[in-house]
């Protein structure tokens, strides 16, 4: 009760009837990190502690956060959101923001805070060492964590592997009423964009969205699941996902099994530019007031263990040698990645968009 | 002056957000916008306003007026049944019916293996869509109309309505030419709200994939990354909703009549008997199950399935509460002093109005980012406290008008010779305020109160942006399980929003079946 009252008090005493007549003491979540709600984040164990801003939303990043609590004794606190919604909370918050570490899942979103000066260049042997060098920013300011692939499922009872061997098939007018898509708005189409506008330029790039619209079975729509489950039931032979909604599905329910086994994975680009990778990233806030316990917050997770708390339930892939590869992902390895610099994704985001626009990707 | 007052507090954050459309230079996204978007999203956003209203008052008129009026098995159940969809976020029944209906949802592949078909075999409604998206918010807005027909037709006056049927008009006439004329100011009021409501939705048009205004907002600002391009598409919504409210003025206008009569009997429900006892219940069934029964059911389903763990939730719960309760409060005083002085009339009491309605059309995300450009005024972080008031502030901005609409429906609906009198007897203007004007107010009340905090409990994307470090709530977790696709994870939160609004509309049911004099049952 003395908790709930002390939040209450800056909201001009109404939050403090309804505490005083409706609440019990709000039980402490078993799994919660130890500062509790509302409270200023400020106080500190002998440890410290880390304000992390982060833009993942899993329950095993409580089991992480809790893991490295117990081996450094340093807090943690979390704040989640999206991506954009972060950057305006550090924008309004401006060089008083708590935040020591942003946590997002694409390299175009770390670009963004990078280039509204929201995160610092770092330098750690640990993490030079452990992360490869196309997945970080050059001067330390993010680091790609774990790697996630844009593939395409496909129905092999109606095209055959070899119709599919590129994002540029996709765009063939042989593959006419069976491509399935999600909306431009997300992010992975957008990097995906992102890419293509590095590789071939805006103009083909925009030809390439139309030649796909052009194929579209249905309008685009719902998530990445979303596309698998449509051509497991035959409405499209064709859909772009990340390879973790399918690798899920594999390990799901007996139901959603079935609807993996009626499709089959291709890893564009094997003879070209390789198939394309975005990262989950992290990086060390401008103004972190704990800077040393943050870098020790991203060596952790740079570290195997940290790696398997990191992919476990989210079917990432591992970015440090040595790392367990979770289960399940047996079929998604021993491939030609692309290296191109994730740092560029972020460049190319706004004008991505606009060409999806363009091309009436909705 | 507390009008002055209140209509201040709204529309700062209001304020806030234009200022940054005006004076922040908008870069290329707007003129890409402008060239490319924006007339689709004007079109998505009034054919899914007038879909959305066509459905809402489809839906709800003719069940409050056979809940009402007649007899028939179930009538008793349904009169409340009948309210339990407001409890529902939009954006949890488009997760529910997207879910349902799918491609790869159980109807569809029940249908493929009863058939052998593929699934482009056979036609099936396609739920990601403009006229899905109409259907999914009707089913969650229809019972601000259905609510504010039904104590309409409740309160009427038995008299206009016997005089009818002496005079020779069947049940049919005397609803299109007695009743119906009568209920409209109030059904406009419910229908306002609920337009207002779905101009303003972000989850469900986002999940379904419907480009509307508002969606649009939300896409300039994490798309392009350009807040001042998502401030003057606000400025459309908000010219848009002006226009809207205008609308409903002037169809309440003079048309609303003056009940002369406050005297109560007993109204006998005619008993149905046969056919349209039958087509009665089914049809009351049908759009519960439509709006809550099925959607809801999904979500018990899957919550069963995936055998969720509950413990985390508790803590969101009691968080949910917390906020909603906080923000309904604040949002509640603000509703009340608007009202009151709206009866003075005067440029205040219109600048109040004016504000609350423009913040009830604003997405919660756009107040979010006006909250966070005062909070960038201040040498305060969004962490504690502070950014619990921040958020008490943008539910009070965001839901101050959902609280006037019943509480000056309840006004409207009291005849005006009681002010007259009052007048006439000499009592001043705060003197008729306080003792004629609030005791009728006050019994709209308690559907205003329950509206704020259900609306405050469903919010959710302020909500995700503004709350202090650590501090989940309900709706935070079902769009955080929702947006990883994993709607089984997603569905326990859904559903325990769904509760946790429940019981206010269970107690406002209760305390509706009461409200009747006379009323004997």
């Amino acid at each position: 009760m003395k908790r709930i009252l002390a939040i209450a008090g800056p909201v001009l005493g109404l939050v403090l009837g309804l505490a005083a007549c409706g609440n019990p003491a709000t039980p402490a979540s078993p799994e919660a990190p130890a500062v509790q709600a509302g409270e200023a984040p400020a106080e500190t164990g002998a440890a410290g502690s880390v304000n992390i801003y982060s833009a993942r939303h899993y329950d095993s990043d409580k089991a992480m956060y809790a893991t490295f609590e117990a081996e450094t004794g340093i807090r943690v606190n979390v704040r989640e959101s999206g991506a954009p919604e972060l950057l305006e909370t550090m924008r309004a918050e401006g060089s008083r923001s708590p935040a020591d570490i942003i946590i997002a899942s694409d390299a175009g979103a770390l670009y963004r805070f990078q280039e509204a000066g929201f995160t610092q260049a770092i330098t750690s042997e640990k993490l030079t060492a452990a992360i490869p060098a196309q997945l970080r920013e050059k001067d330390g300011h993010w680091f790609g964590l774990t790697k996630r692939y844009r593939i395409i499922v496909y129905d092999p009872q109606v095209v055959s592997a070899n119709e599919v061997t590129t994002y540029a098939d996709l765009a063939d007018p042989r593959l006419k009423g069976e491509v399935c898509v999600r909306s431009s708005t997300n992010i992975y189409n957008l990097s995906l964009m992102g890419e293509i506008i590095g590789h071939v330029g805006a103009e083909a790039a925009e030809e390439w969205a139309r030649g796909v619209v052009a194929n579209l079975a249905r309008k685009p729509q719902g998530g990445d699941t979303a596309q698998i489950e449509a051509v497991a039931a035959g409405e499209c032979a064709v859909a772009l996902v990340n390879h973790y909604y399918w690798v899920r599905l594999a390990n799901g329910s007996p139901e959603e099994r079935l609807k993996t086994t009626k499709t089959l994975l291709s890893f564009p680009d094997q003879n070209g530019n390789g198939t394309h990778v975005n990262v989950v990233a992290a990086g060390v806030a401008a103004n972190s007031p704990s800077r040393e316990n943050a870098i020790r917050f991203l060596e952790f997770l740079a570290t195997p263990q940290g790696q398997e708390l990191l992919t476990a339930e989210t079917k990432d892939i591992p970015v440090v040698a040595g790392s367990a590869l979770p289960a399940g992902l047996e079929q998604v390895t021993g491939f030609k990645e692309s290296d191109f610099p994730l740092s560029e994704l972020g460049v190319h985001q706004a004008e991505a968009q606009a060409i999806f626009d363009r091309a009436g990707w909705n | 002056m507390p009008a002055l007052i209140a209509g201040i507090i709204i529309a700062v954050p209001v304020v806030m957000v234009v200022f940054a459309g005006l004076f922040d230079g908008a870069g290329a996204a707007w003129t890409h916008i402008r060239e490319t978007l924006l007339l689709r999203y004007l079109g998505g956003t009034l054919s899914v306003l007038a879909l959305t209203g066509t459905l809402c008052l489809l839906f709800a008129v003719p069940a409050a007026w056979l809940v009402t009026m007649f007899r028939f098995p179930g009538r008793a159940v349904f009169e409340w049944l009948l309210i339990l969809p407001l409890a529902a976020p939009g954006y949890v029944l488009a997760y529910a019916w997207a879910d349902l209906a799918g491609v790869g949802g159980p109807v569809q592949s029940a249908l493929r293996d009863a058939t052998g078909w593929s699934a482009r075999d056979y036609w099936f409604p396609d739920i990601n869509s403009l006229p899905g998206l109409s259907f999914v918010l009707a089913c969650t807005l229809y019972p601000y109309v259905y609510l504010t027909a039904r104590s309409a037709f409740v309160s009427q006056s038995v008299c206009a309505l016997e005089a009818a049927r002496s005079l020779g008009a069947g049940p049919g006439r005397s609803f299109w030419s007695v009743a119906l004329p009568a209920a409209r100011p109030a059904i406009a009021a419910g229908l306002a709200l609920a337009l207002m409501e779905a101009a303003a939705d972000y989850g469900a048009a986002e999940f379904l994939g419907v480009p509307t205004l508002t969606y649009g907002i939300v896409r300039a600002w994490k798309s392009f990354g350009e807040p001042a391009a998502a401030a003057r598409l606000a400025f459309v919504l908000i010219g848009l909703i002006a226009v809207l409210i205008l609308t409903e003025r002037w169809g309440r206008g003079r048309a609303g009549s003056q009940q002369s009569s406050i005297r109560w009997r007993h109204v006998s429900r005619t008993q149905l008997t046969g056919v349209s006892a039958i087509g009665a219940s089914v049809s009351c069934f049908v759009l519960f199950l439509a709006a809550f029964g099925l959607p809801v059911g999904r979500l018990v389903w899957r919550s069963i399935e995936t055998g969720a763990a509950a413990a985390p939730i508790w803590d969101a719960l009691v968080n949910s509460i917390i906020l909603a309760g906080s923000g309904a409060i604040f949002a509640f005083i603000l509703a009340l002093m608007i009202v009151l002085a709206a009866r003075a009339k005067g440029p205040a009491a219109f600048f109040a109005r004016a504000s609350a309605v423009s913040g009830y059309s604003i997405p919660g995300a756009v107040l979010a980012l006006g909250a966070l450009a005062i909070i960038a005024l201040f040498p305060v972080t969004l962490s504690g406290g502070v950014a619990l008031f921040a958020l008490a502030w943008v539910y009070a901005s965001r839901f101050t008008a959902a609280g006037t609409e019943p509480m000056a429906a309840a006004l409207a609906r009291a005849p005006a010779s009681l002010s007259n009198a009052a007048r006439s007897l000499g009592a001043s203007p705060s003197r008729q305020a306080f003792e004629v004007d609030l005791p009728i107010a006050l019994s709209g009340a308690a559907v205003a109160a329950l509206i704020l905090f259900v609306e405050a409990l469903k919010e959710l994307p302020a909500t995700l942006m503004l709350r202090p470090f650590n501090w989940d709530t309900l709706s935070v977790r079902a769009y955080a399980y929702a947006s990883d696709e994993r709607l089984a994870a997603a569905a326990l939160p859904a559903l325990l929003i769904t509760v946790a609004g429940l019981v206010p509309v269970i107690l406002l049911s209760w305390q509706l079946s009461r409200s009747r004099p006379g009323e004997t049952q």
